[in-house]
C-alpha cells in the first residue's frame, strides 16, 4: 500500500461501490480519503459459504474481500499454502479448486460455495506421500522450500493437464511458479520421476 | 560429453560426505509450519505499512479520519501518535539496524517507500481497505535518486580507503604495458526478492516479548529489538526455525521489528504483520548500482603487468554501505602493479545492504569482462590467459593461498562443455537464425568464519539432540549439522536431531558470508567431542550406553561448547551473545591470512537470434571446487541455484529506477524479472574434489555464495563471441544488440 501525491479526484468515489475485485486492484492507485458519505457504501459484507476443504465440509461466514490464500493463513489454519505476492505473479498460493489450479491469493472465499479446494496439507494420503511428493524429495527439488507447496499443486496439475510430455513442456508449464532458489533442473527432474505414477 | 556432470543427486567425490536428503525434507513437501509467518499467535490483530509516495520532502497532513470510522479498524499510527523507539546506530558502526533512519519518527521523508503511517485492524482485509481511506499531502522536493542526480555527493569515507589495495607502480608500468584494456561496466540495482515475504509477528506477555520474523540471525534481531525498546534482551526471544530464503536481505535488522513489536505493546495485543511485495523493495536492503573502470596492461605473451579497478557505488544520505569488492579482485591473478580505489555517491535513497556475494557479483563481474577483452585483444584463449596470469600468492601481500583449485576447475568444465568447439573469431558459429557464443568467466568467494556456540544432549536411547541457534536459508545448514554430529560421534544421522532458529538455543553466526557450515559445524563438531569425552572418548551403542547412563547416575548428560576461529578469542563469543559480528569474519570482518577462498570456473553458451535478437541460454556448465563437501546433494544445489541468479543477473535483473522522482519502476514480481523454469534449460555442476586441512578443523569453505560469481560474466563473454559487441552495463536485453548485423 503506497501512498501517493493526492490527486483531487477519489479513485474509490469515481468507482463507487465498485465489486471487490477492482477495489483490490486499486492498491497502488492514486488514492484519496473517499467523503465520509461513501464509507457506508463501502461497508464490509458477509457471506455464509459451504465448500469442501481437503476432503471436509466447511461452512464459513466470510467478510466478501477475504482470499482464500488469507482465509488458509489465518482463519482456516492451514499455513503451508503460501503467500508470495498476492498479486497472481508467483505461484506461491497455488491450490487446487475441483482438480485444476488455481491460485489462492486471486480467489476470494464468498466465491467457493459448492467447490471443492485441497491444498498441500490434503494431497497426500495420511502417512503416505503422492508421487509428486515424494519426487520432490528424491530430486532435491527445493531449497528454502518456500515456493515448494504450490510447485508441487502445479505440478500435480500439470501432470494431469497433460502438459508434462517433455522437458521444454515441463518447463513452460511450470513456469508460472517462481522458484527464487532456482530448483528448476530439479523440479523438471521431480516431475519426470512422478509423471508416470499419477 | 555429459560423463561428468552430476544428477540431482551426486555419486559423492573424494573429501565429499554422504548426499542424504535433506533433514525437513518431508516437512517441506507436506507443507508443515516451519516458517515464521505459519508460527500463530493467539488473537492477532493485524498491522499492514502505508508507504510514501514520494522519495524527498514532508508530509503536511496526513488524514486518517475515514480509515478510522470503518469497522474493525482499532488503530492508525503516524509521526503524531507512533509509539518512541529508542535510536540505534546502522549495524557497521557499532549499532543493529540496517538502516539508522527511524520510521514514524517525523514528517519528513527521506526515501521513496518510506513508512507512513501502521494500520491496525482486525484483519487484513479490513487493513487494507482503510489504508486506501488514508490521505497525505505531501510538500514535495526533487531527490537524488542515483549516479549523475544533481546533489548526488561522491565521498570516500576513511573506512573505504582503508580498503585501497595498492602494489609496484601501477601508473609507470600501465604507461608502459605493449597490450592495454581499459573499460568501463555497470550493474543495476537488484533486490533479493526472496520468495518468503519479510513479516514480524509480535505478542507480549508480561515483559516478555516473542517475535517471530524471518531472520538470518535470530541472536541479533533479539538483542536490536530490545536495543531500540530500550529493554533487557533476556526478555526477547525470537522465532524462525525456517527461512524462506534471504540472499542476504534478512540479514540484519530493519526498523519495521522493533516498531511493530512497540505497536503490540501499545494495544496490548498479539499483531501479525505481512511487508507487502512492493513495499519489500523499500523496506528492507538491496544492492545498489554499482560502476567501475578496469585498466589491464600486459605484455604480447599474456602476462598481466598492470591493473586498476576503481568502482562507485550508490547509498543513502544516512549511512555508508558499501561492498569493495576489490579486495577480490585485485588479488585474483599474478600482476605486479595493482592500484584500486572505491567512492560512495550519497543519494535519497533507503540504505543498500549485503545480497549474495555482496563485493564479488559487481566487482568480479567487471574484472572478467576485463579480462575477456584483454584475451581478445592478445588473441589468446580466455582459459589460457587465466592460466597464464595464475598465482599460488596474493600479488598484493604475498600471502600465499591455503588451496587454490582455479585452474583444475577451468580444465573440468572445458572438457565437460567442449570449449574446444569455440571459435575465437566472434560471429564465427551460426545455427539457422541463430549466432552461437561461447564464454567461460572465474568465480570465487572468499572463506569467512564467525564464532560459534552449540550444545548437545544425549540421552539412553543413544538419541542426540543439537541445538544451535544458527539458521537454514535453504542452504542444508540442518541436513549438515546432522551429518557433521552423526560422523563426530560415529552414530547413524537418524539419531540425531537439529534445533535451529530460535534464540532458546546458543547462539550460531549470521547465516551470511557462506559461514554457517564451516562455523556453526565447527561448534558442533567440538561439542560432539566434548560429549565424547565424558564418555570415555566414544560413544558406546546399546546396552553399554545405558550402563555409562547409569554409572554417571543420569538419563540425560548435556554439553555445550563455543568455537572461535583462529586468531579471535573470548570477545568474539561474548559479541555473538550480543549479537554482533565483532571480531568475526564475514564482509566486513579482518581477513585472516593466508587467503582462503573458494574457486570455480564457469562457462556458457548463448544463442542470439538474428532477426529479433531474442537470447537464450542453453547450457552453462560450473566446476567449483570448496574444499570438503559435507553433502553433495544440498551443496549440488547452491551450486545450480547460483548459477542460476548468476543467469538473471547477465540477462534479467533490474531494479528500474525513476530518476526524477527517484522512485522504483518494476516493484512486483511479474516486472522485476528472475530467472523462470523456461529460462534455464541445462546447467552442469562438477564438484571439484579438494583438500584444505588449514581453513578449519572441518576443512570445509563456504560455497553458498560461490556459483552466482562469474556467471554473468561468462554468458556477457558469450554475447560477444556470438555478436562482436561487448555489453559492458548488465543486464544485457535485446535493446542493447540491436546494431548487431544481421
Ligand atoms: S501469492 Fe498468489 S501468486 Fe503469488
Ligand atoms: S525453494 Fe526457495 S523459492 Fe523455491
Amino acid at each position: 500500500m503506497t501512498q501517493n501525491t493526492s490527486l483531487p479526484i477519489s479513485r474509490r468515489g469515481f468507482i463507487g461501490g465498485g465489486a471487490v475485485a477492482i477495489s483490490a486492484a486499486g492498491l497502488n492507485a492514486r488514492a484519496e480519503a473517499a467523503p465520509a458519505s461513501a464509507v457506508d457504501q463501502n461497508a464490509p459484507h458477509r457471506a455464509n459459504v459451504r465448500f469442501t476443504l481437503n476432503g471436509r465440509s466447511r461452512e464459513l461466514t466470510a467478510d466478501t474481500r477475504l482470499t482464500l490464500l488469507d482465509a488458509l493463513r489465518g482463519p482456516l489454519a492451514l499455513p503451508g499454502t503460501k503467500k508470495g505476492c498476492d498479486h497472481g505473479q508467483c505461484g506461491a498460493c497455488t491450490v487446487h479448486i475441483d482438480g485444476s489450479r488455481h491460485l489462492a491469493c486471486f480467489t476470494l472465499v464468498a466465491g467457493l460455495e459448492g467447490r471443492e479446494v485441497t491444498t498441500i496439507e490434503g494431497l497426500a494420503e495420511g502417512d503416505k506421500l503422492h508421487p509428486m511428493q515424494q519426487a520432490f524429495i528424491d530430486n532435491d527439488a527445493f531449497q528454502c522450500g518456500y515456493c515448494t507447496p504450490g510447485q508441487i499443486m502445479s505440478a500435480v496439475a500439470c501432470v494431469k493437464e497433460g502438459h508434462a510430455r517433455t522437458d521444454t513442456e515441463i518447463r513452460e508449464y511450470m513456469s508460472g511458479n517462481i522458484c527464487r532458489c532456482s530448483a528448476y533442473p530439479n523440479i523438471v527432474a521431480a516431475v519426470k520421476q512422478a509423471r508416470g505414477k499419477i | 560429453m555429459m560423463a561428468e556432470a552430476t544428477p540431482p543427486v551426486p555419486e559423492p567425490g573424494e573429501n565429499m560426505g554422504k548426499p542424504l536428503p535433506r533433514y525437513e525434507a518431508r516437512a517441506k513437501v507436506t507443507g508443515e509450519p516451519l516458517y515464521a509467518d505459519d508460527l500463530q499467535l493467539p488473537n492477532p490483530a493485524i498491522a499492514l505499512f502505508v508507504t510514501s509516495g514520494i522519495a524527498r520532502g514532508r508530509i503536511l497532513q496526513i488524514d486518517t479520519a475515514a480509515a478510522d470510522a470503518l469497522p474493525g479498524v482499532l488503530k492508525i499510527y503516524t509521526h503524531l501518535n507512533a509509539p518512541r523507539r529508542e535510536v540505534t546506530k546502522h549495524y557497521t558502526e557499532g549499532g543493529y539496524v540496517s538502516d539508522s533512519a527511524v520510521p514514524l519518527g517525523g514528517p519528513d521523508i527521506v526515501n521513496d517507500g518510506q513508512i507512513v503511517a501502521v494500520v491496525v485492524a482486525e484483519d487484513f482485509a479490513t487493513a487494507r481497505d482503510a489504508a486506501h481511506r488514508i490521505a497525505i499531502r505531501y510538500e514535495e522536493r526533487s531527490p537524488s535518486a542515483t549516479f549523475g542526480s544533481a546533489g548526488a555527493a561522491t565521498i570516500q569515507p576513511d573506512a573505504l580507503a582503508a580498503k585501497s589495495k595498492k602494489a609496484g607502480d601501477f601508473a609507470g608500468a600501465y604507461a608502459a604495458a605493449p597490450v592495454k584494456i581499459d573499460a568501463e561496466y555497470s550493474t543495476p540495482t537488484m533486490h533479493h526478492n526472496p520468495i518468503e515475504l519479510f513479516s514480524t509477528a509480535a505478542a507480549w506477555n508480561g515483559e516478555r516479548l516473542t517475535v517471530h520474523e524471518p531472520s538470518q540471525f535470530v541472536w541479533q534481531l533479539k538483542n536490536g529489538v530490545a536495543s531500540a525498546l530500550g529493554i533487557d534482551p533476556e526478555n526477547v526471544e525470537v522465532r524462525d526455525p525456517f527461512v524462506g530464503g534471504a540472499f542476504g536481505s534478512k540479514g540484519m535488522m530493519t526498523q519495521r521489528s522493533p516498531l511493530i513489536a512497540a505497536i503490540a505493546r501499545d494495544l496490548r495485543r498479539p499483531i501479525r504483520n505481512v511487508v507487502l511485495r512492493d513495499q519489500g523493495f523499500t523496506l528492507a536492503t538491496y544492492r545498489a548500482e554499482t560502476r567501475h573502470r578496469l585498466q589491464l596492461g600486459a605484455t604480447r605473451d599474456g602476462k598481466l603487468t598492470a591493473l586498476s579497478h576503481e568502482g562507485w557505488e550508490v547509498t543513502s544520505r544516512q549511512d555508508d554501505y558499501s561492498v569493495a569488492g576489490i579486495e577480490a579482485t585485485t588479488e585474483m591473478y599474478a600482476c605486479p602493479n595493482i592500484a584500486s580505489k572505491v567512492s560512495l555517491v550519497k543519494a535519497d535513497r533507503n540504505t543498500p545492504g549485503f545480497m549474495r556475494s555482496p563485493p564479488e557479483t559487481p566487482y568480479m563481474y567487471a574484472l572478467e569482462a576485463a579480462m575477456d577483452e584483454m584475451a581478445a585483444a592478445l588473441a589468446m584463449d580466455p582459459v589460457e590467459f587465466r592460466r597464464i596470469n595464475d598465482t599460488k600468492v596474493s600479488p598484493v601481500t604475498g600471502a600465499p593461498y591455503t588451496s587454490r583449485s582455479l585452474m583444475e576447475c577451468y580444465d573440468r568444465a572445458a572438457a565437460t562443455f567442449g570449449w574446444n568447439r569455440r571459435k575465437a573469431e566472434p560471429m564465427a558459429t551460426r545455427e539457422g537464425d541463430w549466432l552461437i557464443g561461447y564464454g567461460c568467466a572465474t568465480a570465487c568467494y572468499p572463506t569467512s568464519m564467525m564464532a560459534a556456540t552449540a550444545r548437545a544432549i544425549l540421552t539412553p536411547s543413544g538419541r542426540v539432540e543439537i541445538q544451535i541457534a544458527a539458521h537454514d536459508v535453504g542452504t542444508g545448514a540442518y541436513t549438515a549439522m546432522q551429518q557433521i554430529a552423526a560422523r563426530e560421534l560415529g552414530v547413524d544421522p537418524r539419531m540425531v536431531s537439529v534445533r535451529m532458529g530460535d534464540t532458546a538455543y546458543p547462539p550460531g553466526p549470521v547465516a551470511g558470508g557462506s559461514m554457517t557450515t564451516a562455523s556453526a559445524g565447527s561448534a558442533v563438531k567440538l561439542v560432539c567431542d566434548k560429549l565424547k569425552q565424558r564418555l570415555g572418548g566414544a560413544l558406546p551403542s546399546g546396552r553399554e550406553l545405558e550402563q555409562a547412563f547409569d554409572r554417571l547416575g543420569t538419563r540425560r548428560i548435556e554439553e555445550y561448547a563455543e568455537w572461535t576461529p583462529p586468531g579471535q578469542g573470548k570477545e568474539a563469543v561474548q559479541a555473538l551473545y550480543k549479537g554482533q559480528m565483532g571480531g568475526g569474519g564475514g564482509a566486513e570482518g579482518g581477513k585472516p591470512k593466508p587467503l582462503m577462498y573458494a574457486f570455480g570456473a564457469e562457462f556458457a553458451e548463448v544463442r542470439i537470434h538474428r532477426l529479433t535478437r531474442e537470447i537464450r541460454v542453453p547450457r552453462l556448465t560450473g566446476a567449483f571446487a570448496g574444499g570438503h563437501i559435507v553433502n553433495p546433494r544440498t551443496a549440488r544445489s547452491q551450486y545450480l541455484g547460483g548459477m542460476i541468479w548468476g543467469l538473471g543477473q547477465a540477462l534479467l535483473e533490474q531494479t528500474e529506477l525513476d530518476e526524477l522522482r527517484g522512485r522504483y519502476i518494476n516493484d512486483n514480481l511479474a516486472e522485476y524479472l528472475v530467472a523462470v523454469n523456461a529460462d534455464v534449460p541445462e546447467v552442469d555442476i562438477i564438484m571439484v574434489p579438494e583438500v584444505d586441512s588449514q581453513v578449519n578443523p572441518l576443512g570445509v569453505k563456504g560455497i553458498g555464495e560461490l556459483a552466482n560469481v562469474g556467471t554473468a560474466a561468462a554468458i556477457a563473454n558469450a554475447v560477444y563471441n556470438a555478436t562482436g559487441k561487448r555489453i559492458r552495463d548488465l543486464p544485457v536485453t535485446m535493446d542493447k544488440l540491436l546494431d548487431v548485423p544481421a
